[in-house]
């Protein structure tokens, strides 16, 4: 600690001077490789929630192959786990490894915490490419995704069945006329609900623009005003002006037995929402839609979770024989029939368990369309700011256009923390 | 005494007070009632909307996975020991310092107590990180001493105890000088009995700060075995996705009971310690 | 409501929003200003006008208390490890202005406070001015590893604050919340405070803890119930007002009442701690008094004005110092019900800063956690202006 003090005073005399960031080395970087072998020694490993009671269960296994390693493995709350993750890194009291939001890789990529995926220990080309891009950071790899989630149209059958829509709809035109049929022949209140705007908004809009063939950045600048995202803002907006979304924000609770009774004929949600609509007693009473699709490659959004080794970790070469260990096709499936996570490794959707599920095999169509938002350490700002400008189309007190000048110009002068 | 001049006025006012306070009362235990009986009801029972009051379906299936899932004694334990030890000590020394703050005349007194009250106002999660950083430094991490330390002597129990010690009066104090007493002596003997109602208030204050304390235990914990209640409750109930009721509910009501034990049990001591901080 | 990652550190079951007193009365003189109750009142002759009857009761029970127990004179002396006559002589010695008198105050009096200051000064008082310095640096999320590393910026953060939209949003919000939110509260407080303290209410214990549970109730519970009376068309408000003939609108989702309900909500949450308070005021003033206004033929309403509101004017600036703190930083009704929405219309200052920590900048949120502390020490200065007691 006197240390630590000392050098504290020396740096705060020397503030004026010394004080300042140093610009950024830049450039793709390359992991060191990872030693071969069997892993030994002591694994420390922080998972989130469910993950993190559960995930004993394919430690045990990983201790069984490899009994010279013991992997702890602390659950941490999702609640407060990023502000725990950050003031672990300041603290630096990193475990070895850690699960990681898809979101938060950015910006504890940009605090050098973290390790590089070392090269052919864990290929890129095995993973869903938007999950994989969501642990690539300027181009270097700092995690690799786990499980994955993405975003698909819940239907309720019987009102789409009464208003005669037999088959998803293809094209915005198509979703439209579809929510417009449910609401008049179909006897739902509601054609559709679209989250209106506050947080987690964009997780709904953003497809619309990638449908439409824009990005929100290029690689080289934010794209938020371009005509193609302008347009799907209008697209959004239509739903509120027609009637065929309400502009009330609902709950949690308050969606699942409205789509079941049928006041909502449609929402878009990920695949957690088959649990909650079944344990309410709907199973067999919605049906999966895929996202439409537009000019653009990209249909939907892609989330889930990563795992990352960090730089300061006591044991990096069992660490990553750990990560690497989760990765395999098997394990994947193991641990969707334990936790109900989508494998983020293709070929694990080749096995029974997943391809025999008619329900899950949209899901994994939709996830080689899903796209995930840029990798950089500002994006929870810009998607919070992206959200304000949605809720204020949803309520209608802003124009689409209006909107997406003031995301872009909110983005760019937020930047992207390079 | 009043009581003994209830009149006819009194008869109609003391029924109006009654319908009053009762249906304010009502209002104010409704969610509590609801987190009570709803914790025996099925989790999709619970997520019901509208909410039901009385169960449908009776059961102790909550109970029963909050109490498997978690290992609830280490919690248990380690919510206990900070909180008792955190209360003792913020007792101990909250009231010494205190003392001093309002009987010793000492150099650098005025000054302590300003900076005292100063910190009081600045938000914890302003200074979460910084404390983290400096509990790395001093080895604390993932130790219960460093989940008591930071709270172990807080300002506001200074504030407190120098408050009701002011209207302790001089002169029993001078008269124990004369009689040759030490100053521990006098603190000891006869402050701190003098202040029992206010030690009470602060016990119970501390006790239900530190009891219910989330931010700082996940923080500093870097391990299972360290969490206290609250990190628990959290870690099992609140998923990315969703929340699972069932244990939230039960463990809600788990967490709140010896709180409310602790505040039956002082809370006459409690009234009577402000009313004696000078602030009739 | 389904707590995303990064939700509220506040999420502890029950977690009683500032229900933990921070008094801050800007100028510590006069938090010793309104003093005393009665002992001192009464014994050192400081007239402060105050109840001298049961002040003369418990001052002298307590001297009497005090003496009895150290009727072993020699005793107590030989303890002391002081013989009784010098001993006298060395007292009024060190009790006179002596250098030396000077020195072993110091000493004793630091001796007593040392623990208290060790404690604060390293786990309090650190990261106070750590985090001072953090709000005049660009320090961000990512820097964290390096964050000697980071510019210098000075007070650029503080005049960022003032271009920043949502800031002066915030601002409103909880200007709002604390000008209407603070007397609303206090009034509910008091009146049921009077009520119980009326002596025509019995099961005292049951209306104190009742009425106290919505400070310690988790707040999910509280969340639930509260949502399920705003409903739109379900709710049992727009119930009500169906009953009476009026449509109501769907509170938590409406611009214009969205914040008014939070308000509302934070009144009925944060009355509790109030009531115990004024309770304790209340009951420190004695009745013998209320029994001669009573012969004098004051009635019940002149009584309360005349002599009960005076007499709690110390007690009122406590819990409005305390209760104004507590909606500065108003955090956890908006977070939760409303996510500081619709369109920003409930976003408070806590929040928007509680936000800016997660987006990880640091040294802009905590410039923005000053500002809050500097806003709570003016309106306290407010407060004592205001409340400052009369001596009768």
């Amino acid at each position: 600690m006197t240390r630590r003090l000392l050098a504290a005073v020396a740096v705060a005399a020397l503030a004026l001077s010394a004080c300042g960031r140093d610009s950024d080395g830049g450039g793709a970087q390359e992991g060191e490789a990872v030693a071969g072998g069997k892993a030994s020694g002591d694994i420390t490993v922080w998972a989130m929630g469910t993950e993190g009671e559960k995930l004993s269960v394919l430690a045990d296994a990983f201790m069984k192959e490899n009994p010279d390693a013991s992997v702890k493995v602390t659950p941490v709350p999702w609640d407060g786990a990023h502000n725990k993750l950050s003031s672990a890194i300041a603290g630096q009291q990193t475990p070895d490894v850690t699960m990681l939001g898809t979101t938060w890789v950015g910006e504890f990529a940009k605090t050098g915490a973290l390790d590089v995926v070392p090269p052919d220990f864990v290929k890129e080309a095995d993973f869903f490419p938007g999950a994989w891009e969501t642990g690539v950071v300027d181009g270097t790899a700092y995690s690799v995704p786990w499980y994955v989630e993405t975003r698909l149209l819940y239907v309720n059958k019987s009102v789409a069945e009464k208003a005669g829509v037999t088959s998803p709809p293809k094209t915005w035109a198509e979703l439209t006329q579809a929510a417009k049929d449910m609401q008049a022949k179909g006897g739902a209140k509601w054609g559709i609900y679209l989250q209106p705007g506050q947080m987690g908004a964009w997780q709904t809009v953003m497809p619309f623009v990638w449908q439409n063939g824009g990005d929100i950045y290029d690689g080289q600048g934010f794209t938020l005003d371009s005509p193609e995202a302008v347009g799907a803002l209008e697209y959004y907006k239509s739903f509120y002006d027609a009637g065929l979304s309400t502009r009330d924000r609902l709950r949690e609770g308050e969606t699942e037995p409205k789509l079941l009774s049928g006041e909502i004929a449609s929402f878009v949600s990920g695949p957690w929402h088959i649990g909650l609509l079944d344990e309410l007693g709907g199973e067999g009473k919605y049906e999966l839609w895929p996202m439409p699709t537009g000019s653009g490659d990209f249909t939907s959004f892609i989330g889930g979770s990563n795992l990352a080794v960090f730089k300061g970790a006591k044991n990096r070469d069992a660490a990553w024989k750990f990560v690497s260990y989760l990765m395999k096709p098997d394990v994947q499936v193991k641990w969707y029939q334990t936790v109900a996570d989508l494998p983020s490794v293709q070929a694990a959707w080749d096995d029974e368990t997943l391809a025999g599920d008619a329900q899950l095999k949209v899901f994994g169509d939709q996830l080689d369309k899903a796209k995930a938002p840029p990798s950089i350490p500002t994006w929870e700002q810009i998607a919070a700011g992206i959200d304000t400008e949605l809720e204020k189309i949803a309520k209608g007190t802003e124009s689409a256009a209006d909107a997406a000048k003031a995301m872009q110009s909110q983005a760019t002068s937020i930047g992207t923390g390079g | 005494m009043l009581s003994d001049q209830l009149r006819g006025r009194d008869r109609v006012a003391r029924a109006a007070l009654y319908v009053l306070l009762i249906g304010g009362l009502v209002f104010v235990v409704g969610p509590f009632v609801w987190m009570l009986l709803s914790s025996f009801k099925p989790e999709a029972e619970i997520r019901a909307n509208p909410p039901t009051w009385w169960p449908h379906e009776l059961t102790l299936a909550n109970y029963g996975t909050l109490f498997d899932r978690l290992d609830f004694p280490t919690y248990f334990t380690n919510s206990a020991v900070v909180a008792v030890v955190t209360t003792v000590g913020n007792l101990l020394f909250c009231s010494a310092a205190g003392y001093a703050l309002a009987k010793l005349p000492f150099a650098g007194k005025r000054v302590l107590f300003g900076i005292v009250l100063g910190t009081l106002m600045v938000p914890s999660i302003v200074t979460i990180v910084p404390l983290f950083v400096l509990s790395s430094n001093l080895g604390l991490v993932n130790t219960l001493a460093g989940l008591i330390l930071p709270y172990l002597a807080q300002a506001i129990g200074v504030f407190l105890m120098r408050q009701f010690i002011l209207s302790i009066p001089d002169d029993l104090l001078e008269a124990a000088r004369i009689d040759a007493a030490s100053e521990w002596r006098i603190f000891w003997r006869i402050v701190l009995p003098l202040c029992r109602p206010a030690l009470a208030a602060l016990g119970i204050l501390t006790f239900l700060a530190s009891w219910n304390n989330f931010l700082w235990p996940l923080v500093a914990a870097t391990e299972e075995e360290t969490y206290t209640l609250p990190v628990a409750l959290a870690l099992y109930a609140i998923g990315q996705n969703r929340t699972e009721y069932d244990i939230l509910i039960a463990g809600a009501v788990v967490v709140v009971l010896p709180v409310i034990i602790v505040f039956v049990l002082l809370q006459r001591h409690f009234v009577r310690g402000i009313a004696t901080t000078g602030l009739k | 409501m389904p707590r995303r990652p990064d939700a509220a550190d506040t999420s502890a079951p029950g977690s009683p929003p500032d229900a933990a007193p921070n008094r801050v009365p800007a100028d510590p003189s006069e938090a010793s200003g309104p003093t005393p109750a009665t002992p001192s009142g009464e014994v050192s002759g400081a007239a402060s006008g105050e109840a001298p009857g049961s002040a003369a009761d418990s001052a002298a029970g307590s001297a009497s208390d005090v003496r009895s127990s150290r009727a072993p004179g020699p005793g107590t002396a030989a303890d002391s490890g002081v013989v009784a006559g010098p001993a006298v002589g060395v007292r009024s010695g060190r009790a006179a202005n002596s250098p030396r008198g000077g020195l072993s105050r110091a000493l004793t009096g630091w001796g007593f406070a040392l623990p208290f200051t060790l404690l604060f000064l390293v786990f309090t008082a650190g990261p106070v001015v750590m985090s001072l310095l953090m709000s005049l640096t660009d320090l961000r999320g990512t820097d964290l590893l390096n964050p000697f590393n980071v510019n210098i910026v000075g007070i650029d953060n503080y005049v960022r604050l003032f271009s920043d939209a949502k800031f002066l949003t915030a601002a409103g919000n909880t200007a709002v919340f604390v000008v209407v939110g603070v007397p609303l509260t206090m009034a509910l407080s008091l009146v049921v405070a009077l009520g119980l303290n009326s002596g025509l209410v019995r099961f005292q214990t049951v209306f104190r803890v009742g009425y106290y549970l919505p400070v310690v109730t988790s707040i999910v519970a509280i969340s639930v119930v509260w949502r399920f009376v705003l409903q739109p068309d379900t709710g049992l408000l727009n119930e009500i007002l169906r009953f009476v003939g009026i449509d109501g609108p769907n509170w938590l989702n409406n611009q214009t009442f969205a914040l008014p309900t939070l308000i509302v909500m934070g009144a009925w949450r944060n009355l509790g701690f109030g009531m115990v308070i004024f309770l304790a005021g209340l009951q420190a003033i004695p009745k013998d008094l209320y029994e001669a206004a009573t012969i004098d033929g004051a009635r019940r309403f002149a009584q309360f004005r005349y002599l009960t509101v005076p007499m709690l004017r110390p007690t009122m600036l406590f819990v409005a110092v305390i209760t104004t703190i507590g909606y500065v930083q108003f955090f956890e009704e908006p977070f939760v019900m409303t996510q500081g929405g619709p369109l920003d219309s409930t976003l408070s200052l806590a929040f928007h800063t509680y936000n800016q920590f997660g987006f990880g900048n640091y040294g802009y949120a905590s410039a923005m956690g000053y500002v809050l502390f500097v806003v709570v020490v003016l309106l306290s200065i407010v407060w004592f202006r205001l409340l400052r007691s009369n001596v009768e």
